[in-house]
């Protein structure tokens, strides 16, 4: 028998550290206890962004046979259908830019007609072009990861968009990645307005649909919505500018017996494509109109109220459907 | 330590390769995990209750702790969510690590389901305090194809241990 089979270490009779229940008592403790921070208290962003930066190269990693296949694939893709592909983008390249000419000469007359309005000129926004990295492996709930974080400068809140539409909003920043929130995830919301009717309402992420589909609440049953209408982002919460496309309804389900009527709305954009856009927020949103008297408690205190309204609503307007 | 009859001698272990195996474990669990299914089987789970049933010395609570703690922050989960479960997983696994390993790997595997199904019944109970918790029936399904694995698994991480055994009979002393 040679010494190789021999455990070096013997068996520590007396010193064998604490004992398995006091361990599970502290380590049950500890969690619990980072549970509690992270939901009421969010403290615990630091140790999180630690780990995920140490986790990174980790999923870089894993991500790599992925990436491998698709390449492959695409290198693989026949003549012909890159040929398709091809006259297709073209076709579609042409249509736009008749569209983007248009839209041109458009803003150009919007701009004079504002000005000669008076009315405030509308948010210009600049994105930022993500690569997606992996949509987080929680069947709970609908988030992905993306590959730009808070060095590339990506803000938290920003809204996020693809090439057909809104798709969430980044609620997690890391310094290497961020975490965007889907749509249809069940903590998102997003202010819409019917593209037909010009009504406002507010789509939430549905959780029940296990391929994700928005909701709009509270809309009384004898509501102008038909299914196939547009909806796109309406712009008064300063986080997402007016005028994305958000999501077509899909179904109507009046009950006479219940107060609202149910309203399910499919989100326009696909969670399929790989690039997205993060837009970045404007800096300056859009004080509250004036006109507003701020209807003071207390006579004296007048200025201070006057002062403290825009940032509190800003921040309020700002802070919806984010969750920090 | 007192063995079964006709059960073979292990070599010991190579402390470098429980971690290796935890850090592979890992990795693959953050691979299939991708799926988003509710039914995928927790590798680095099954590994961990493994380690710490036949090395309770090297691999504790305090580990199972921090790669529970991985995981939370690579699926983005509250923090602490698979870290609680994973210490009471890896808590069971120590509890009965004395009497598990006296029965062929196919009977442990039905000794290790409770475990595994207390383990993901913790993490439901802590989506259901948060408000985030669904139901699907691939969640009973995951504790069951961790048992079914487990004869695998147990076979596989045990392989270095086996090693070396023909030529130690064989070789002239």
């Amino acid at each position: 028998m040679s010494l190789e089979s021999i455990d070096h270490t013997p068996p520590p009779f007396f010193r064998q550290g604490l004992s398995a229940l006091s361990k599970l008592a502290l380590f049950g403790l500890l969690a619990v206890l980072l549970m509690v921070s992270d939901e009421r208290f969010k403290i615990t962003n630091p140790l999180r962004s630690t780990i995920a930066t140490v986790m990174s190269p980790l999923q870089w990693l894993i991500l790599q046979p992925g990436y491998a296949i698709g390449y492959l694939g695409s290198y693989l893709l026949s003549l012909q259908e890159a040929r398709t592909l091809s006259t297709q983008n073209d076709k579609k390249l042409t249509l736009d830019t008749l569209k983007l000419q248009k839209i041109e000469q458009l803003q150009i007359e919007n701009g004079h007609l504002r000005k000669l309005l008076n009315l405030r000129p509308q948010l210009s926004v600049n994105a930022q072009a993500v690569q997606v990295l992996y949509e987080t492996p929680d069947p709970y709930s609908h988030r992905i990861v993306v590959d730009k974080g808070v060095l590339e400068g990506i803000a938290l809140g920003s809204p996020v968009i693809d090439e057909s539409g809104v798709l969430g909003q980044v609620t997690r920043i890391y310094p290497l990645v961020s975490e965007v929130t889907l749509l249809t995830d069940r903590d998102q919301s997003i202010p819409v307005m019917n593209a037909r009717t010009g009504q406002r309402n507010i789509a939430f992420g549905n959780p029940g649909h296990a391929s994700g589909e928005l909701e709009l609440r509270f809309v009384p049953p004898g509501a102008d919505v038909e299914v196939g209408d547009l909806l796109t982002t309406s712009g008064i919460d300063g986080v997402y500018p007016a005028g994305l496309h958000v999501a077509t309804v899909s179904g109507i389900d009046r009950r006479t017996d219940a107060a609202f009527a149910r309203i399910h709305a499919t989100p326009l954009s696909s969670k399929e494509g790989r690039h997205l856009l993060v837009l970045q927020q404007a800096k300056e949103l859009a004080a509250p109109p004036a006109d507003i008297p701020p209807k003071p408690m207390r006579s004296k205190n007048t200025g201070r109220i006057k002062d403290a309204l825009p940032a509190m609503d800003i921040s309020e307007m700002g802070n919806q459907g984010v969750r920090p | 330590m007192i063995m079964e009859r006709g059960k073979p001698l292990l070599s010991p272990v190579d402390p470098p390769f429980i971690w290796l195996s935890l850090f592979l474990a890992l990795i693959l669990n953050m691979l299939i995990g991708l799926g988003n299914y509710f039914w995928t089987p927790d590798l680095l789970a099954m590994t961990l209750v493994f380690w710490s049933a036949h090395q309770p010395r090297r691999v504790g609570i305090g580990a199972a702790f921090v790669f529970g703690l991985l995981m939370d922050v690579h699926e983005s989960a509250l923090l602490g969510q698979n870290a609680l479960a994973y210490t009471l997983l890896c808590f069971g696994s120590l509890s009965i690590h004395r009497r598990l390993l006296w029965f062929p790997v196919h009977q442990q595997s039905i000794q290790v389901l409770p475990l595994f199904a207390l383990a993901a019944l913790a993490e439901w109970l802590t989506r259901l305090f948060v408000g985030q918790a669904l139901f699907s029936w691939g969640l009973l399904l995951a504790p069951l194809i961790q048992a079914a694995l487990w004869p695998v698994l147990s076979t596989l991480l045990l392989i270095p241990q086996r090693r070396d055994r023909s030529s130690a009979l064989n070789r002239t002393l």
